[in-house]
């Protein structure tokens, strides 16, 4: 306002500068601060691994911010929310994963919850127990980087563990389940890892795990059958219960063998698909590379007789029945049985000693026609016929034996038809069941009223027969009574009169004495002839008696026509 | 008391921030020494405002992770469970004792941030000179200094639990790094209260009312 300055309102000059220009010390802390987040933030930024979404069917036990992933038993991250899918369907779960794990999220990583689970084949995931649920983690093979999972229902095998990974293609799962044993000469080798049907439906996926160093045994030829349960047999064999060991019983289980008559084969590659049989027998069966077949037209029934029943030559396994079935005659509109057997004549050679077989091999295998006529002489001129037969009498199965048959009529083989016919015999049960059928008939047939009838009768006649009989018998008492009351004083006067004969011999001895004994004895001839007679007195005195023993009755009857000699 | 009455530096004096003795400055631009207790003389703390500004930015940075981080981390029986103040004041509403859930969030969450926003409206008042409402700024500005230290209370109970909660295959509590800036802001706060001087709230007064009323 004043125009002259005064010189005295006006700044002295400063002789440092003046310190308000200079920014305070103490804004390191805010700078300090300021570093230390941002730092954090960095840090953050930098160790931020990726959220990956995973579906599970259910979210047992997964709670957000809790539940844990691990991958081998390490922590990789961090379930961040649980939330139901769109459709309400399934639950997603969505989890942070730890930067240092973020090149583990490949498109084949697998994810499932692990929940304890205690069976038979071992307990697991016990620390859930107490930790609770956690979502494991395999770490996949692929490269794409993948952000969205599913989740398995199962725990899949863990992978690191040396071994290899097979398929096995089943008709059906049996009893097995994922951790069902695998065993090699009963020895626990590996495990089940997962199961599902083929994409056909028509069979079931099993994977297995055999683990190191067994997984050298599998080759490609390797048989794989199922172990599961008891395996209860009733054939034409007989009653066959076969178990693997007492876990396989319980929780079901594989096994596996390479049969000895193939030769040593290369360790199989991991993840080969084989087949897997239903038991060990069909497993380790040789392969039947020639198979004929042939079609049996049996006169019987066919019960007892099953598909896959054997068919033996001469007592020896040959072939298996491959089909059971009805055949309708149009001539003679009849419906018969139809049997098609498959016959594998390299079964047959292999009993045989090595060098027959090659010869055999050598005459037949070449040419058909040679072949044929083989057969059609055993089936013509040896009587080759076929013959069902009971293997078991508890079980009642039938199996297909050929036999020879001398005797039995005579019988062609057609070879024009694709499935030849071979004769058949009928069976020997079958015969006796015919020979038993028709006594049975005969004894059915047979009177048995009228012969009991008149059995009754005759047993009647019998009786009445006896009654008179004891009536006899009574009479006959009398009679000897009889006879000992007038016989025995008729007897005695006999004896009297023999007594007076004897004294008139005596008498006329005397008179021998007189004239025999002299010189001209001319009565000692007379003597002679009388003695002579005596004797003969004598003897029928003896056979009357004899008679009279026997013939009580006679001196009352008289003598009967037959007997002789008499008094 | 009175808006009107003359402060020690409009009449020439400078009084002992230690010993309160009321002397004559040696010289207007350095005051010197006290001549009974020997402190240095001021005015004025000097750069006052800078100085709280600057711990006021620095604390209201450390603020966001102390919030974002856990401050505490519990393990039982291997599953690990992270809690920020926040998720902890929820976890102790949701439990229940909405009593104390009250007072972790008034102790840990608002006071620093009532702390922060009170003093930067402190500064601002002063930078711009306002002269308004003089009393009620200064009660507010010994508020902050009494309540600052309350906000250390999350920290003590951290620094216990940690302490006491070691049974360690069943249970076991780590302190989080959140507890730290945590820690950090409370301090930096406090120490921004106290490099605040309260005296520069009344040198916008004007003078001519002063001396007159």
């Amino acid at each position: 306002m004043a125009e002259p300055v005064d010189s005295k309102e006006l700044p002295v000059a400063t002789v440092v500068r003046p310190r308000r220009a200079r920014i305070s010390v103490v804004w390191i802390v805010p700078v300090l601060a300021a570093i230390v987040a941002i730092g954090i933030v960095v840090q953050r930024f930098i160790s931020e691994g990726p959220t990956i979404t995973i579906i599970f069917r259910t979210a047992e036990g997964v709670e957000a911010g809790k539940t844990l992933i691990k991958y081998k038993d390490v922590n990789i991250g961090q379930v961040t929310a649980v939330s139901l899918t769109d459709d309400f369907a399934k639950v997603e779960v969505k989890a942070k994963i730890a930067k240092h794990a973020a090149g583990l999220m490949v498109d084949d990583a697998t994810f499932w919850i692990v929940r304890p689970s205690i069976s038979l084949s071992g307990i697991s995931g016990l620390s859930t127990l107490l930790s609770g649920n956690y979502i494991g983690f395999e770490a996949g093979k692929s490269y794409a980087s993948e952000r969205a999972f599913t989740g398995l229902e199962v725990a899949p095998f863990i992978a690191g563990q040396p071994g290899k990974q097979f398929v096995l293609k089943a008709a059906d799962l049996g009893s097995l389940g994922a951790g069902s044993p695998i065993y090699f000469r009963r020895l626990p080798v590996g495990q089940v890892i997962s199961y599902g049907l083929a994409k056909d439906g028509k069979s079931v996926e099993v994977k297995i795990f055999v683990n190191a160093p067994y997984d050298k045994f599998v080759s490609h030829e390797t048989r794989f059958w199922n172990a599961s349960g008891v395996d209860i047999t009733v054939d034409a064999n007989g009653f066959g219960v076969h178990t693997e060991s007492l876990v396989a019983l319980l929780v079901g289980g594989l096994a596996f063998d390479t049969p000895d008559f193939l030769p040593a084969a290369q360790p199989a590659l991991a993840n080969w698909i084989f087949p897997l049989y239903g038991d060990r027998a069909t497993a380790m069966k040789a392969p039947d590379a020639v198979a004929r077949r042939y079609v049996l037209h049996f006169r019987e029934s066919l019960r007892g007789l099953s598909m896959g029943a054997p068919v033996t030559f001469l007592g020896l396994p040959a072939g298996e029945v491959t089909s059971i079935g009805l055949s309708f005659d149009e001539k003679s509109t009849n419906i018969g049985t139809r049997v098609v057997i498959t016959f594998f004549p390299e079964r047959l050679l292999s009993y045989a000693d090595p060098e027959m077989a090659a010869k055999f091999e050598a005459a037949l295998a070449k040419s058909t026609q040679k072949r044929h006529s083989f057969l059609q002489r055993l089936v013509e001129e040896r009587g080759l016929r076929a013959q069902l037969r009971s293997g078991s009498l508890i079980t009642g199965q039938l199996y297909v034996a050929f036999e020879y048959f001398p005797k039995a009529p005579k019988a062609k083989v057609d070879w024009n038809p694709e499935t030849p016919e071979l004769p058949v015999m009928s069976s020997n049960l079958v015969e006796l069941e015919a020979k038993l059928t028709s006594i049975l008939d005969k004894i059915d047939k047979m009177p048995l009223d009228a012969i009991g009838d008149s059995l009754k009768k005759d047993l009647d006649n019998l009786g009445e027969t006896l009654t008179d009989a004891r009536k006899l018998i009574g009479s006959t008492d009398t009679l000897v009574g009889n006879v000992d009351s007038k016989l025995v004083p008729s007897l005695k006067t006999d004896l009297e009169a023999l007594q007076r004969v004897l004294q008139a011999t005596e008498q006329a001895m005397k008179n021998v004495d007189a004239t025999l004994l002299g010189p001209n004895a001319p009565a000692q001839q007379e003597l002679r002839d009388a003695l002579t007679e005596f004797t003969r007195a004598a003897r029928s005195l003896r056979v009357l008696l004899d008679y009279l023993e026997r013939h009580p009755e006679s001196p009352l009857r008289g003598k009967t026509q037959s007997s002789s000699g008499g008094k | 008391m009175s808006a009107a009455a003359l402060g020690a530096e409009a009449a020439g004096y400078v009084s002992c921030t230690t010993c309160r003795l009321l002397s004559r400055p040696a010289l207007a631009e350095a005051p010197g020494f006290c001549p009974r207790c020997g402190a240095e003389l001021r005015l004025r703390r000097p750069r006052s405002i800078e100085v709280t500004w600057a711990l006021i930015v620095a604390a209201a940075i450390l603020y966001i992770p102390a919030n974002a981080l856990p401050v505490l981390t519990t393990t039982t029986l291997g599953s690990e469970e992270s809690d920020t103040i926040i998720t902890g004041v929820i976890y102790l509403y949701r439990s229940g004792s909405w009593f104390l859930a009250l007072i972790v969030l008034v102790a840990s969450v608002m006071i620093p941030l009532g702390k922060l926003v009170a003093l930067s409206y402190l500064c601002i008042s002063v930078q711009r000179g306002s002269a308004k409402n003089n009393h009620d700024r200064t009660r507010l500005y010994r508020l902050v200094e009494l309540i600052g230290r309350w906000s250390m209370l999350d920290v003590f109970v951290d620094a216990f639990i940690v302490a006491l909660v070691q049974l360690k295959p069943l249970m076991s509590v780590e302190p989080g790094s959140g507890v730290v800036y945590f820690m950090a802001v409370v301090v930096l706060t406090m120490l921004a209260a106290q490099s605040f001087d309260p005296r520069l709230i009344w040198d916008a007064h004007p003078p001519a009312r002063g001396r007159h009323g």
